[in-house]
């Protein structure tokens, strides 16, 4: 069983960056992400494999499809301002949604029950709490790289303060 | 206290892009100079006399409230501070004239913040995931800043950077996850700890084989050092000066010096591979260097060339060895920074960095010419400035630990380097001057402000070695040359 998530996992993993539609390697990235889910809850680690198939198979992949949704064929943004409204309400009902289905499956965890909680949240918060702070810290750098690489143009009014 | 390396430079980062709306200039220019100097300042006066007694390991508090975070510093994590809060000082101060025409200079700041909050947390952990995490964070910011023109070239440059530090990361991670399993720890102490008792030398020499690449990726030693030519020509100056000055010896240098000699251990055939990889790196960086035209292009290869000889003074192990390799590494990061802030200073006013189409230089822009000979003559080893005195430490470690062809390759690639440095001179600041820089002016102030600090302090680390060997590098060689004591030490913390 094993053998065969792994083979999967790199099957798609090597479709999602050989395919030269945006959409088909999008999709092949989630489900290669499904198989890694599906490995890790094998191997024990519930945690890892909740995250993985909740954020990374489910959020990162919808935002993912309306990106590639929200571009023309030729990569430019489509003239419409529909998705500005369209997409934070799309966005805030996928969040809505994410943390009812969590809540509800974390809750079926039982591992998480008990004292593994008090393990897991005293792993993550007290034990490796300078990660945390590494990872926030990077979180934030790729925030800012957004900020930068995606400024617009300086307009000639901007070479005055 | 410690903790202020870190997080002074992040919060910064938060507050910039707000504070760029209210000022897109001088605010920013202003404050991150004044982070960068209160950094610097940290690092001389109150984080020094912290290790008058050696090691401490530091808890870290939160507006009174103790964080379960421990920072560890010693000699060297502090040799490593003060070379990264010097060279992001100069680097800002030349940001303030060289950032104008690129706009976005809040956004710059910040992720220049989060890429020396990331050094600097990489500098001060005692623990190997967070020498991952840490090194994520300040590659990701310096992706970013490489891209920062988002030019054709700057994009590509970043993108295959990205690329190789991926896969960088997975050999780090593969072997942090393998040293995990069979230790159960990731902390030093207790790695170190476990190391020793299990006695499986296979699988610390898979791990140290993976480290290596991992690390050598970051490094850019050969044969890992495709992207460096790349990306660091592409970025803005400034960033070019942070990345081969800083960057690569942190995230290469550092860690892996850190953990092969104060984790792992150094073993024999850990010194023949580093040893070996450094020469080879020395040779193959500096006959590329030879025939390049770009002159950034020219600088990125010398920096493969030069981190050669920091790898193969540290390989060899030896006190004196070490030293030259840490001595080599502080004056690298002088030399280095200066002659990228030069070349930025040159492409910003001929438009070129094509060393074909300049000539003459020195008659419109004397100060850069003069700062540029110094540097030039540093990196090439001409006594007596700081380079002469790093080389002439590891040439006689060499000869001491009985390695008498690396001593002699190691002399003529130093022959290598005052020939393409020789090259680079006359072909842009001596001779007839171009028609078409004729109207070219000197750098504006704070660029030229930068380079002269940098020229001044390879002129006078030259002059006063002994002061700087007793005061800064040998407590931080003195730490590498204790091995894995210095780690069993901290075993509980």
């Amino acid at each position: 069983m094993h053998l065969f998530l792994l083979i999967g996992l790199v099957a798609f993993s090597i479709m999602a960056v050989l395919s030269r539609d945006l959409l088909k390697s999008a999709i092949s990235l989630a489900v290669a992400s499904i198989f890694l889910s599906l490995v890790f809850f094998r191997l024990g680690a519930v945690y890892a494999g909740v995250f993985e198939l909740s954020v990374v198979a489910g959020l990162i992949t919808v935002l993912f499809i309306t990106a590639i949704a929200l571009t023309r064929n030729d990569g430019d943004v489509a003239e419409s301002k529909r998705h500005l409204i369209v997409f934070p309400l799309f966005f805030l009902a996928l969040a809505v949604l994410d943390i009812l289905v969590m809540r509800k499956l974390l809750g079926q965890i039982p591992s998480i029950q008990g004292a593994e909680s008090g393990s897991f949240s005293q792993v993550l918060w007290n034990q490796r709490t300078f990660d945390l702070v590494g990872q926030v810290g990077a979180i934030f750098a790729g925030v800012l790289a957004v900020l930068a690489l995606f400024r617009p143009e300086p307009s000639k009014g901007d070479s005055h303060e | 206290m410690l903790f202020l390396f870190i997080i002074v430079p992040l919060l910064l980062a938060g507050l910039l892009p707000l504070l760029g709306k209210l000022s897109k200039r001088f605010l920013p220019d202003l404050l991150a100079s004044a982070a960068m100097l209160f950094l610097l300042v940290l690092s001389v006066v109150s984080a020094k006399p912290l290790i008058a007694g050696g090691g401490i390991i530091q808890q870290a508090f939160w507006f009174g409230a103790p964080l379960n975070i421990r920072l560890l510093l010693d000699g060297f994590s502090l040799f490593m501070l003060f070379t990264i809060s010097l060279i992001s000082f100069a680097v800002t101060l030349y940001s303030i004239n060289y950032m104008e025409h690129y706009g976005a200079k809040a956004n710059y700041y910040a992720l220049l913040l989060v890429m020396i909050a990331g050094m600097n947390g990489l500098v001060l952990c005692s623990d190997l995931f967070n020498i991952y995490i840490f090194l994520e964070m300040a590659a990701i910011a310096s992706y970013a800043l490489v891209a920062f023109g988002r030019g054709h070239e700057e994009l590509e440059a970043s993108f295959k950077y990205l690329m190789l530090s991926a896969v960088a990361s997975a050999f780090i991670l593969l072997s942090i996850a393998i040293v995990f399993g069979v230790t159960g720890s990731v902390s030093f102490g207790a790695v170190a700890q476990g190391l020793k008792t299990l006695n499986i030398k296979y699988v610390v020499g898979f791990c140290s084989a993976l480290f290596l690449a991992g690390f050598g990726l970051k490094a850019a030693l050969v044969p890992f050092h495709s992207w460096l030519p790349d990306a660091h020509p592409s970025a803005p100056a400034p960033i070019s000066a942070m990345l081969s000055a800083v960057l690569i010896k942190v995230s290469g240098v550092y860690a892996m010096t850190r953990i092969f000699l104060n984790v792992f251990g150094l073993t024999p055939a850990l010194t023949t591979v580093l040893t070996v990889m450094g020469v080879v790196s020395i040779f193959v960086g500096a006959l590329a260097a030879l025939g390049q035209n770009d002159i950034k292009r020219m600088l990125a290869y010398s920096s493969i060339s030069q981190i050669g000889y920091v790898v193969l003074g540290l390989g060899i192990g030896t006190p004196l060895g070490i030293l030259g390799g840490l001595f080599h590494l502080f004056n690298h990061a002088l030399f280095k920074s200066l002659l990228f802030l030069n070349a930025g200073a040159i492409e910003q006013s001929t438009g070129t960095r094509s060393l074909d189409k300049m000539g003459g230089l020195a008659k419109v822009m004397p100060l850069t010419a003069t700062t540029s000979a110094i540097a030039s003559l540093s990196i090439a080893g001409v006594p007596p400035l700081n380079g002469f005195w790093s080389k002439l430490l590891i040439i006689i470690a060499l000869v001491q630990a009985k390695m008498h062809v690396l001593a002699v390759l190691a002399v003529l690639g130093s022959v290598v380097t005052l020939w393409y440095y020789l090259v680079l001179q006359h072909n842009a600041f001596f001779g007839k001057l171009n028609e078409a820089w004729k109207g070219v002016k000197e750098a504006p102030f704070w660029m030229s402000a930068a380079t002269v600090l940098l020229a001044l302090l390879c002129v006078v680390t030259g002059l006063v070695f002994p002061f700087i060997i007793k005061s800064w590098l040998q407590p931080a060689a003195d730490v590498l040359g204790q091995g894995i004591s210095v780690a069993l030490n901290f075993v509980g913390f």
